[in-house]
Order: C-alpha cells, then sequence, then structure tokens
C-alpha cells in the first residue's frame, strides 16, 4: 500500500523544508499586507491675519509669501494684515 | 529496499555534510557578506538616486537664481569647503579657535557664492549657500557608505559589511531628510527648525526689526503685559541661523546686565516615542550649534548671573529639516504661550527679558 510506503523520515524532511521555505518568505509575506497605505493629500496652506484685533484667515500658499509680509489692510481698518504662519496641512482619504 | 528509504538515506547523508561544511568553515560568512553587501548596494542605489535627484533641483535652483553653468558651480562647492575640528587635547581656548575656524569657513563659502551670484539680495545668497550645503552633505553620506562597502570587501571584513547593512535604514533615514529638504530651502517655505524664530516673531507681533545687531542677526523690540520684551533671531526670509550667540553677548552688554531674564526657543530631536509637536521647558541654552554660540549664551547669563529659560518644540529630523507641518505649528503656538506666561509670571512688571528665537529663518522675515 502507498501509505506503507513512505517513510515517516521523508515526511519530517518534507515538512521541515516547506516550514523553512516559508519562514524565508515571511518578510515578502508581510510587506504584502502592509503595502495598502492610505492616500495622503498635501497641502500648503497660509494665515493671513490682523496682529491687533485678532481678525485671521487661512488660505492657499503662493510662492514668495513668507511669514511677516503685509499683505493688504485689516477689513475692521485699524492697520495692516499680515502673513502670520505657512504650513503642511495634511488630509488623509481619496481626493 | 524500497525507493522511499533510499531517498531518505541519501538526504541524511546530505543533511550531514551541510551541517559540516555549515558549522567547521566560513562558508556561510562568505553567503551572509554577499547576502550584506548586496544589501548595501541596492540602498546605495537609492541614495544615488537621492543625491543626483538633489542636484538636479538645486540646478535648476541656481539657474534660476541667475548663476552660469550652475552644475560647475555645484562641483566646485561639494567636495571642498571641509573644516577641521581644533585640536582638542589641549582646550585652552578651544572655544575661540573653533569660532574663528567656523567664521572663516562661512566668510569663504559666503565669498565662493557672491562670486557666482553678482549682486543678488542676501536671502537669495542665503538660500543657494544652504542648498549647496545641503548637496555636499548627500555627497558626503554617498561617499561615506560606499567606502565601507568597498573596504569591507577588500578585506573580507564580514561584521563590518554587517554592521553598515544594519545602518543603512537609518542612514536613508538621513538621507531622505536632507534631500526633502531641498524642496522647502528651493521654495523658501518655513520648517520645522524655525519654530524658534516663528515664537519670536509672534513674540513681537509680526513687526518689523529695530535694527541688525550682528551680522544676519535681527533684535525686535516689543511689550508684553508692561515687561520690556527684546527679541533676537536670524535675519530672513532667505535660509540663514545667524549668530544669535554672539548677539545676545552684545545686546546685555549694550544693556549693561540690567536684564531680568533670558529665554531661548528652539526645536528639539523628540525620542521616539514622543509626539511631534510636544513642547517642554527647562533651564539652560536651547541651541545646538557647534559649540560657540551655545557658550556665548551660557557665558552672558553666567557672567550678569541672568536666569536662563529654554523652551522646546519636539520633532523628528526629518521634520525638523522639512517643510512646516501643522502639528509643529500647533507646537510653535503652545511655545509662545510658554514663553509668554513665563515672562508674566517670573518677570517684574517694569523688567526686560530677552527672548531668542533659536533655528533656521527660512521663509521668516
Ligand atoms: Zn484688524
Amino acid at each position: 500500500m502507498l501509505v506503507q510506503q513512505v517513510n515517516p523520515l521523508l515526511i519530517l524532511l518534507l515538512a521541515a523544508l516547506i516550514m523553512l521555505s516559508l519562514m524565508a518568505l515571511m518578510p515578502w509575506l508581510f510587506s504584502l499586507s502592509r503595502s495598502r497605505s492610505k492616500a495622503v493629500r498635501e497641502e500648503v496652506v497660509e494665515l493671513v491675519g490682523c496682529p491687533k484685533c485678532g481678525h485671521e484667515y487661512s488660505r492657499k500658499y503662493e510662492r514668495g509669501s513668507y511669514v511677516g509680509k503685509e499683505v493688504g489692510a485689516c477689513p475692521r481698518g485699524d492697520g495692516p494684515l499680515v502673513v502670520k504662519a505657512i504650513y503642511v496641512e495634511r488630509h488623509e482619504g481619496p481626493e | 529496499m524500497n525507493g522511499g528509504s533510499e531517498v531518505v538515506s541519501y538526504l541524511i547523508v546530505l543533511l550531514f555534510l551541510t551541517s559540516l561544511l555549515m558549522n567547521f568553515t566560513d562558508i556561510p560568512q562568505r553567503i551572509q557578506l554577499q547576502r550584506f553587501s548586496s544589501f548595501v548596494r541596492r540602498k546605495l542605489y537609492v541614495l544615488e538616486e537621492m543625491e543626483s535627484d538633489a542636484r538636479r533641483k538645486a540646478v535648476a535652483y541656481l539657474s534660476a537664481a541667475g548663476i552660469r553653468e550652475a552644475s560647475k558651480v555645484l562641483d566646485g562647492f561639494v567636495d571642498n569647503f571641509f573644516l577641521i575640528r581644533p585640536v582638542e587635547m589641549e582646550p585652552t581656548d578651544i572655544i575661540k579657535r573653533l569660532r574663528h575656524l567656523i567664521r572663516t569657513r562661512e566668510s569663504s563659502v559666503r565669498d565662493y557664492v557672491r562670486r557666482v551670484l553678482g549682486t543678488a539680495e542676501r536671502s537669495v545668497q542665503y538660500s543657494v549657500e544652504t542648498v549647496l550645503e545641503v548637496v555636499s552633505v548627500l555627497r558626503l553620506l554617498n561617499k561615506l557608505v560606499r567606502h565601507y562597502l568597498e573596504l569591507g570587501l577588500k578585506h573580507n571584513n564580514w561584521i563590518l559589511v554587517m554592521q553598515l547593512a544594519i545602518q543603512m535604514p537609518e542612514i536613508l533615514e538621513i538621507a531622505k531628510a536632507y534631500a526633502n529638504s531641498v524642496d522647502a530651502f528651493t521654495s523658501g517655505m518655513p520648517i520645522g527648525d524655525g519654530a524658534g524664530p516663528l515664537v519670536a516673531k509672534m513674540l513681537v507681533g509680526w513687526g518689523e526689526p529695530r535694527r541688525e545687531i550682528v551680522e544676519g542677526t535681527d533684535l525686535y523690540e516689543a511689550e508684553v503685559e508692561g515687561r520690556k520684551v527684546y527679541a533676537i533671531k536670524a535675519s530672513g526670509p532667505g535660509s540663514n541661523v545667524g549668530w544669535p550667540g554672539e548677539a545676545l553677548e552684545k545686546l546685555v552688554g549694550e544693556l549693561g546686565g540690567a536684564v531680568d531674564r533670558i529665554i531661548t526657543v528652539d526645536a528639539a530631536l523628540k525620542l521616539e516615542s514622543e509626539e511631534t509637536g510636544e513642547v517642554a521647558y527647562g533651564t539652560g541654552a536651547a541651541i545646538g550649534d557647534l559649540g560657540p554660540e551655545k557658550i556665548a549664551i551660557e557665558r552672558v547669563a553666567g557672567n550678569y548671573s541672568i536666569p536662563l529659560d529654554a523652551v522646546v518644540v519636539k520633532m523628528s529630523e526629518a521634520e525638523a529639516l522639512g517643510p512646516l507641518t501643522k502639528k509643529i505649528h500647533e507646537g510653535v503656538v503652545k511655545a509662545y504661550e510658554v514663553v509668554r506666561r513665563t515672562i508674566v509670571e517670573k518677570v517684574r512688571e517694569g523688567g526686560t527679558v530677552i527672548v531668542v528665537g533659536v533655528g533656521n529663518t527660512v521663509g521668516i522675515r
């Protein structure tokens, strides 16, 4: 019979071989399951505001802009509007 | 005899021989040397890619700034302008020597850039200098990795190659931080390291500087709830860190030591377990230069017995060199509140306080 012909040692060796190849493939399998990352959208914004009254809003960053640049007058009429900060905002998820 | 047991006996002999080879020869080490060196080589391609990418961006930036033969200018810079550390075995006046060397190097870099750039705005000149420096850091990293790999292969030093392979991810992270910083420096956006200057700028209500106290370093004056506030930061909006130590020395001298408190604000490297944008305060000079500026701050505070505070915004190295993120900006606002609270709580009304915003002021006037 077929069952009687197969040596238990052979089975053991085959099992060891399969185990070894699985272990060698482990990092690759892990990287496959991890590669699906979320899409991240980055947007550069500048915070524009009035240092006197605290009027403030954010808008898209324009090239050449810098913190401390005057960008017009405060609508409440008490001085100039300045760029208060420039930073990158990250939004997760699809566009 | 059936076929199965014959195969088994072959396999057992094979196993025995293999185990002999693996345990009593250095074949496994050779195999490992091959594996690790091919790993390092693969990563070296990535490093080279980063360098040539940064180089491309730098050349485009230099050309846009009006430099002719930009790649030649870049090549003339990257392998030169090294700094030899002064002798440390004899520490007498070591800071004076180091400071002298740093200034000399700085001025020869400045001369080199000025010669090719002609009469450009100073902020452009500062940014060109920084872009050149960043490319030369990438070049150096690349050369060092290649050096250790070739040395290890030459002498069959598998431990050296293995060490290099294990360190590669960290090296790549540093290289990536530098490669990404080229974008920030060429576009003129603030970077994470600008946290200190940004806090100083907030404290003076985004106003204009009173004067340039030392080269490339501005002095601001403001009032916070009845306390006189002097703020020191590098002159922007070009990429520049200024000389905060020398500026503080000069200012305290001018005021005759009549200062109630000095507060230094800087970006600090976070530990892996810490969150980006965390703010912490303590005592001492928050500044990460080679030494001369830091010791100048400590000396002037010590000589006049002025309490010296430090406020830091935590971030990783990549974040410090990359564009300022929202998280770090939130940290900056928190640091501003800490500085303000310190001034109100620890400086008497009518007193004087100096706030030093340490860091690169690119994108911040
Ligand atoms: Zn207003």
